[in-house]
């Protein structure tokens, strides 16, 4: 069994390996760094307003705290036909899953140990902190995660009556977090990491009493699948992930909109690009959701410079994601018996993204103006920049990014 | 190997589905477990193979329950689900080879019974393809061959013949009448009854979460004189009065 995990953990790695290889892509590492750098420029300058004793701090640092525990689920790798064939090994399921334990742990323990130290100039500017506390702030988050993730594995198993274990599920991962939190920001981080290290004994003693009940595939299966599917929807913001396979709606909404496309042998790819983007949930949920997460920023997010790179690094994504739409109905064999010329299929498309694009625009746009209603430069930079980014990634961009995508699929 | 189903109530969520089911399987018995859509059949058994958590009642392999021993419990069967279910990413060989580790099987045994079984099934040629693209009732062979792999004593089939061709169906049966004279118990759901008629034991007939009558073919014929004497026939006048009552 623990070959068995040894052998999808590397499996699992090299999956994701390669859709990061494909998320990390140059452009985007690109604006990823400039993200970070304005985002860190921002961080530093809002630090500089901050002194000892401001009341609303501790709560800030427990909430993010709280947030961040919640980051991380465990990993059991499992798959749908497991309650088929590991039907016999059940009792052993436990090595197995020990190994998905650890294997979430280290990845869990990692994000706490980044959350730590993106909030450390906070609360060291905030509070009186000494060094030793520090350090014993990060020791609790470990082990506020440890128990957290403990209380993931217990569901794998089958315990009764349910809602109990729903209830001790709540104190695990919330009550016992808050409170270990609120004791070390009000009174006392070794009050604070007395009560931890408890949980943690506790925690695991009562491994024991349900590591020899039987499994509850389906939740552990359920759970895995949607930890998975989670997984490959952020891989879905930046390429073409054939995990998720999309779902369609009707949106008789937007009818009025799709009836208006011209219907002349021209317009062939432009009414399957519109009507296909408008009902793939996948297509205008990614759309929706980054104009939505895009929007928002821009409301929150005041600066110079920073809305400007955002309205940029959004168009850019947006865009990005729908690029590989174009090749979308070349696996239906009515596009290939059509008497059209694929001429048109390019002019199409870029209509359609002209649409998408510009949509996003007016509303960045409307967002920035809002908000830096006053900063004349900034409101122009984002519409000349907008303008110019949608010329140069429909028209230059898109072109040979498609080439290359028809070439490796020749 | 006796299966035990006691006063069970249970189903997917809050709503039981199952209303104090009780029958057993006895050694060397083959029963049939036969039922309209909806009346149970694939719930008893997710119960049977420990998916679902009973909300009241016991179920017993030769006398223990899942709580008490699961090492006991679950060793002892091999279950063939409904709808074929296999790996995306391993090959047939693989599957079988996963079957043996599961059950830990002697590795030179386990392959002589596999090649009679692919061989009986005309899969001998495909240990190098992957079966998640095969159809479906090819894929139901592979988790046939995988289930008869196993020196299991308690057989749970849920409906086995459907996109098998009859060749297939034929095979299946014979199979299982060799386990049987071993002395392995059986619990088959099925539809296609004049096969379950031939080759069944016993039949349990469900109808909407309940057993309405269990018996030999003889035993209901007694009960229901005027239903025919076939089981279809016995079967079609039960369903239709539950459908009224």
């Amino acid at each position: 069994m623990k070959q068995l995990f040894k052998r999808r953990l590397v499996n699992h790695l090299k999956e994701m390996m390669s859709y990061l290889r494909l998320v990390f892509n140059d452009y985007f590492v690109l604006a990823l760094l400039f993200m970070i750098g304005g985002l860190g420029y921002y961080y530093s300058n809002a630090l500089k307003q901050l002194h000892v004793g401001v009341w609303w701090a501790p709560l800030v640092s427990i909430g993010i705290h709280l947030v961040g525990l919640q980051l991380g689920r465990m990993a059991t790798l499992v798959q749908d036909p497991d309650y088929v064939f590991l039907l016999p090994k059940e009792f052993e399921m436990i090595d197995y899953l020990k190994r998905g334990f650890n294997y979430s742990l280290i990845l869990a323990w990692f994000i706490q140990i980044l959350i730590w130290f993106v909030m450390l100039p906070f609360i060291q500017i905030t509070t009186r902190i000494d060094s030793l506390e520090m350090v014993m702030l990060l020791l609790i988050l470990l082990g506020l995660k440890a128990t957290w993730l403990n209380a993931e594995f217990a569901r794998k198993y089958r315990l009764r009556p349910n809602w109990r274990l729903g209830y001790q599920r709540l104190i695990w991962r919330f009550i016992i977090p808050l409170l270990a939190l609120t004791i070390a920001a009000y009174f006392s981080y070794v009050a604070a990491l007395l009560l931890v290290a408890a949980a943690v004994v506790a925690s695991w003693v009562g491994r024991r009493s349900w590591s020899n009940r039987s499994v509850d595939w389906q939740t552990m299966i359920n759970d895995e699948n949607s930890r998975m599917h989670t997984v490959y929807q952020f891989f879905n913001l930046f390429t073409d992930v054939p995990a998720i396979s999309g779902s369609v709606k009707r949106r008789r909404y937007l009818d009025t909109l799709l009836g208006r496309i011209k219907l002349i042998p021209d317009n062939t790819y432009l009414y399957l690009y519109a009507h296909g983007i408008a009902r793939d949930n996948e297509m205008s949920g990614l759309y929706v959701r980054l104009m939505v997460i895009g929007t928002l920023l821009l409301v929150f997010i005041k600066g110079e410079a920073l809305p400007i790179v955002l309205c940029l690094l959004f168009v850019y994504l947006i865009g990005f994601q729908m690029i590989p739409f174009y090749f979308h109905f070349d696996d239906n064999a009515f596009v290939h018996i059509y008497p059209v010329t694929h001429q048109f299929q390019l002019k199409n498309f870029q209509r359609v993204l002209l649409w998408l694009l510009s949509i996003v625009a007016i509303i960045f746009g409307i967002a920035v103006i809002a908000v830096n209603a006053n900063n004349l430069m900034t409101i122009l930079g984002v519409i000349i920049g907008e303008a110019v980014e949608i010329w140069a990634f429909i028209y230059l961009y898109v072109p040979r990014r498609i080439a290359r995508g028809q070439r490796s699929r020749d | 190997m006796t299966l035990e189903v006691s006063n069970l109530v249970g189903g997917y969520s809050q709503v039981p589905v199952l209303k104090d089911v009780s029958f057993d399987v006895k050694d060397g018995e083959l029963v049939g477990l036969i039922g309209l859509n909806g009346a149970g059949k694939s719930t008893t058994i997710n119960h049977i193979i420990g998916l679902l958590t009973p909300f009241k009642g016991t179920i017993k392999i030769n006398g223990t329950t899942l709580d008490q021993d699961v090492k006991q419990y679950k060793q002892q069967i091999a279950y063939i689900p409904e709808a074929p279910i296999v790996y995306k990413e391993l090959t047939l060989k693989e599957h079988l080879e996963m079957t043996m580790l599961a059950y830990n099987l002697d590795h030179d045994q386990a392959w002589q019974r596999a090649r009679k079984l692919l061989k009986l099934f005309r899969l001998d040629n495909k240990l190098d393809w992957f079966p998640d693209n095969f159809s479906k009732g090819m894929r139901q062979k592979v988790m046939i061959v995988c289930a008869f792999l196993t020196n299991a004593k308690l057989f749970i089939i849920d409906e086995p013949f459907l996109g098998l061709d009859p060749l297939a169906v034929n095979d299946l049966l014979n199979l299982i009448s060799n386990r049987k004279k071993q002395g392995a118990s059986i619990l088959m759901s099925t539809h296609v009854l004049d096969t379950a008629q031939r080759y069944c034991d016993r039949f349990v007939l469900l109808h909407d979460g309940q057993v309405r009558t269990e018996g030999t073919i003889e035993q209901l014929r007694q009960l229901f004189p005027d239903a025919g004497d076939s089981l279809n026939d016995i079967y079609l006048t039960l369903a239709r009065e539950g459908g009224q009552s």
